[in-house]
């Protein structure tokens, strides 16, 4: 339905597919991205159609080189997209300011998806204030519809400012559900050549155009369709909305039932606001309420225009009466709605989707950590890891980095993290690290990353720990998959977006190209790669371990699954001697407890056929067969 | 408390470990490392076999020695005594490879040959990843069942491998009813508490523990450092006069030795392996040294001893020295004595430096209260 010409046709879509159709609509000729959640599966979907509509989509090694790409398309004047989640933003931050003081030909969007509450990321940080950094106009959609409407508008924008457009989104956003009607596809439009003359340059000379672009930017917004207003034309309640701030607004204002006192001004034109239409609605109001997603980004800026324009007004919103941070819901806004237009409230208030949230009221959904998959070789290499380190008297220290490893410091990877901070920061952070030890520092550095964070920005990282002759162990957990964002092509991965064959880069080349001594083994061999890490944490200098084994959702989907099963006769239980080791302490979810025989069990649906249990049961209990009945593997004694 | 905080924070952190290995081996929490004893993965039991196994957790030593030994034969310094010798193997090839007269060596032979034990749980020097087995690094436990294969763990690292974790996991196999186990005074103490079943329901089947030949042990070294003396084959520490060690032919100066000394050999007790069927150390007569290089002698305390050492009287196994006259042999009697009440003191002082009370020997303070300064 993304690809399909019927203009005026309404078809209910994902907000991510929503940007999808929006891009086609705005006849782009070029996208890339790098895979972050919520907005993983935007370009995916792009690279499935990109051959048949006539334009190129890429997954790039990092958010920069995605941008980057993006601006070398513009040049030919051709539209581009790109999208990226809100650390993937703060990783184009200079790509973007410097991009922003040259402009840009054809029309460029950057769409950054937010993840108020960290679904699915480390942080809920806030896109939006980098367009202000960046001098840039930011929007951001309240509804699925407007979201495909403003990805043209804002690639026609881009063009009209040169200049390129930020586009915030949350998660709701991207996953929620919602009719759009559709658009026009349009003809593509033809490059245009690069004359000798022509120049896209970033210099400081042209901050003044830069300021220039965001005025015309602003008086296109005073205007924009994307702000509107519902309610009373007077009211003296006034509650300004971003994002999906509006809808949560109108639903909440009619379960109180108040909509008739309050009016609602919606803003989809984040920066540079829309100032003389905010005025004109604050001078009308004795009070507002700001409901946004995260920071009180659009309450500061509307505070300033009152005090700027001496209009006496009380503004309250993320600084008061809704919660500071974490993502807004039914609950929360309701209950600020209620305090805001004076209507009792005898509920008690409710985290931002935390415990005592209603919604989840009735619904017995059981406490889950975070956990790797059934049979995840990340499980194992953390075991390995942590017995390796604890051979040791003084406990090395592990300098983790961004992937589905970053779970590690939860229970499925045994507590294994001491440090975590963004891509490409474990291996650069145990560099400096590691240095200490030649000054009377003395544990054992080990930094980690995946196979994808490697190509992202570990490189550089890698390069400075040689050149500074690092004394670390670096391990490179490679399961041949961005698994975390769901199994977008990668540099080492052999494929791209639109599904060509392309050479895969072997990491264990590229750090050997580089002088690196490098070892391979198998996270599933416990007690040799045990051996082999212990060694190289004992061997001085910087040591390269590439752990090799695919990650088990896509092996799962080529092996053929091994059974595995539990000898009750032989299961310990938790009698002394094991202690529930497979359920308690592996924590793989096929392995599980069984209440009624008192025993271990294998969860039939969840396993994988690893069989890396039965190496590790203290009973030698866990059973593998081969899928023809042999049996495959003893299991260990311990 | 878990079991294994309790054995962490009453035994580990407080340098007590002796890192025998009585607590492994049965489960996959304990394990050992390079002469170190660690938890890998925290187990969530309170009542665990490891901490009841402990030789260095507080328990009442009488009462132990009392349920296994008769009273009438426990001297207070040296424990149950029935009888003490001179001896030495009588099989020069026997000889060659031991620290002193190779009696432990040619009395497990014996007992694996006739019966008297069906496999012994042995520390074979430099036996972890060398397939050789020989020299003194990275020594470890090994279960025998082949009379020849006794000879090859003959002599000492002088490291204490985490041999118990060896019996254990013979035990929790039951293939063998009637095992032998050969150690360091910390490793028969915690057989005699293995067997004096602490954990009704869960014994590892501590029955089949067949006989316990005891090691005499000043104090053992530490893995890390080991290495800077390089390998060899034979080590001895010589009487104290000497202060040194040999290794083959190289001779070092104690000074180099005693630092790496294993701390908790300082909070040890017991220097003649009171808990066992026979024990075994280097002679040291009141003749000297030089008179006695290359024989052992042999405490029995047990009437199970006793049948083995008549035995290899009569095949001619060992061959035994006399002390001289009467007085000479209460002379040796002394100096053994003497010494062995020398490692309780210091043990004592130790302790008492470390602590409010004794510690793991609170529960004996009766039979300490005599070194207490």
């Amino acid at each position: 339905m993304t690809t399909k010409n019927e203009p005026g046709k309404t078809y209910l879509m994902q907000g991510n597919e929503a940007i999808v159709r929006g891009a086609l609509e705005g006849g782009i000729h070029f996208a890339s991205s790098y895979p972050g959640s919520p907005s993983s599966q935007v370009l995916g979907m792009l690279g499935h159609i990109a051959e048949k509509m006539g334009f190129r989509a890429e997954w790039s090694t990092n958010e920069t080189t995605a941008l980057q790409s993006c601006m070398g398309a513009s040049f030919a004047n051709a539209r581009s997209i790109c999208i990226v989640k809100q650390n993937g933003l703060l990783v184009q931050s200079d790509t973007i300011h410097c991009g922003a003081l040259g402009g840009i030909k054809g029309g460029l969007v950057i769409v950054s998806s937010d993840d108020p509450d960290s679904h699915s990321s480390t942080n809920e940080f806030d896109s939006r204030h980098l367009a202000i950094s960046a001098n840039i106009p930011l929007l951001e959609p309240a509804t699925v519809q407007e979201t495909k409407d403003m990805i043209p508008y804002a690639l026609e924008l881009s063009e009209e400012l040169e200049q390129m457009i930020l586009v915030r989104v949350t998660t709701r956003i991207c996953h929620g559900r919602g009719g759009v009607k559709l658009g026009e596809l349009p003809e593509k439009r033809p490059f245009t050549p690069i004359g000798e003359w022509d120049r896209m340059v970033g210099i400081n000379w042209l901050h003044s155009f830069l300021l220039e672009k965001l005025e015309r930017a602003r008086g296109a917004f005073e205007v924009s369709e994307f702000n509107h207003y519902n309610g009373q034309e007077d009211a003296k309640k006034l509650i300004i909305t971003g994002g999906t701030g509006m809808k949560y607004t109108l639903d909440a204002l009619e379960d109180i039932g108040i909509q008739d006192e309050v009016g609602v001004l919606s803003l989809g034109t984040l920066w540079p606001l829309p100032e003389k239409l905010i005025c004109e609605y604050l001078r009308k109001a004795e009070k507002v309420l700001v409901v946004e997603e995260v920071d009180p980004f659009l309450e500061e800026h509307i505070a300033a225009i009152a005090g700027k324009y001496q209009i006496p007004v009380e503004i309250c919103g993320r600084a008061d009466i809704l919660p500071k941070i974490g993502e807004l819901n039914p609950e929360v806004v309701t209950k600020a709605l209620k305090e805001f237009a004076g209507v009792a409230d005898d509920a008690k208030a409710p985290a931002c989707g935390g415990e005592g949230c209603p919604a989840a009221e009735g619904l017995a959904i059981p406490e889950r950590e975070l956990t790797f998959c059934a049979g995840c070789p990340h499980r194992a290499s953390f075991f390995i890891l942590k017995q390796a380190l604890r051979r040791e008297g003084n406990h090395g220290v592990v300098m983790g980095d961004i992937g589905c490893y970053t779970m590690a410091g939860q229970r499925a990877g045994q507590y294994g993290y001491h440090f975590m901070s963004c891509m490409g920061s474990g291996i650069s952070a145990a560099e400096g690290l590691g240095q200490l030890t030649n000054y009377g520092f003395d544990q054992p550095v080990v930094s980690l990353c995946g196979d994808s964070t490697f190509f992202h920005t570990v490189v550089p990282g890698l390069i400075n720990a040689k050149m500074n002759n690092a004394n670390i162990l670096h391990i490179v957990l490679d399961n041949s998959a961005t698994a975390m964002t769901g199994f977008q092509p990668h540099p080492g991965t052999g494929e791209t977006a639109m599904g060509y064959e392309t050479e895969k880069i072997s990491i264990q080349a590229l750090c050997e190209s580089l002088g690196c001594r490098v070892w391979t083994a198998d996270p599933f061999d416990v007690e040799e790669t045990t051996q082999l890490i212990t060694d190289l944490i004992r061997t001085k200098g910087l040591k390269v371990l590439i752990l090799l084994q695919p990650c088990a959702t896509l092996a799962a989907k080529t092996r053929e699954k091994k059974k595995v099963w539990v000898d009750t006769d032989k299961c310990r239980g938790d009698n002394c001697g094991c202690d529930r080791y497979c359920s308690r302490v592996w924590g793989c979810p096929g392995n599980v407890w069984d209440f009624e025989k008192d025993c271990a069990a294998i969860d039939e649906v969840v396993c994988v056929g690893c069989g890396v249990c039965a190496k590790i049961c203290p009973a030698g209990a866990i059973q593998v067969e081969e899928p023809d009945g042999a049996k495959a593997e003893k299991g260990g004694e311990a | 408390m878990l079991s294994i905080l309790e054995l962490e924070r009453k035994v580990v952190k407080t340098d007590l470990c002796t890192n025998c290995g009585a607590c492994q081996g049965m489960c996959p929490y304990w394990r050992s490392y390079e002469g170190r004893t660690f938890v890998d993965y925290e187990c969530d039991r309170k009542e665990g076999r490891c901490k009841y196994f402990c030789p260095r957790m507080p328990a009442d030593l009488d009462a132990l020695m009392g349920k296994f030994f008769n009273a009438a034969d426990v001297i207070p310094q040296l424990g149950p005594v029935k009888e003490l010798y001179l001896t030495r193997a009588a099989d020069p090839e026997i000889r060659a490879n031991a620290q002193h007269g190779g009696t432990v060596t040619a009395l497990v032979e014996l007992a694996l040959a006739e019966g008297f034990i069906d496999a012994a749980v042995l520390s074979k020097a430099g036996a972890a990843g060398e397939a050789d087995g020989s020299g003194t690094l990275d020594p470890a436990g090994c279960l025998v069942t082949d009379p020849a294969e006794v000879r090859k763990c003959g002599g000492s690292s002088f490291q204490i491998p985490p041999t118990m974790a060896v019996l254990n996991e013979a035990l929790k196999d039951d293939v063998y009813k009637n095992i032998g186990v050969v150690g360091t005074p910390c490793k028969t103490l915690a057989a005699y508490k293995m067997m004096a079943k602490p954990f009704e329901d869960n014994e590892n089947n501590a029955d089949n523990i067949g006989m316990v030949f005891g090691l005499f042990c000043g104090w053992g070294l530490d893995w890390k450092g080991m290495e800077a003396f390089g390998d060899g084959a034979h080590v001895d520490i010589l009487p104290s006069k000497y202060h040194r060690m040999d290794l083959d032919d190289k001779q070092i100066d104690l000074d180099e030795v005693l630092p790496l000394v294993r701390k908790n050999c300082n909070y040890c007790y017991d220097m003649t392996a009171e808990f066992a069927d026979l024990s075994v150390g280097g002679a040291r007569s009141s003749e000297g040294w030089d008179v006695d290089k290359g024989w052992n002698q042999l405490i029995v305390r047990s009437e199970k001893g006793q049948k083995l050492v008549e035995l290899a009287r009569e095949k001619g196994v060992l061959e035994f020295r006399s002390f001289g006259d009467a007085d000479a042999k209460a002379a040796a009697f002394d100096k053994l004595k003497k010494a062995a009440a020398s490692k309780k003191a210091k043990a004592v002082e130790a302790l008492l430096e470390q602590g409010s009370d004794l510690g793991y020997l609170e529960p004996s303070r009766k039979a300490f209260e005599e070194y207490i300064k």
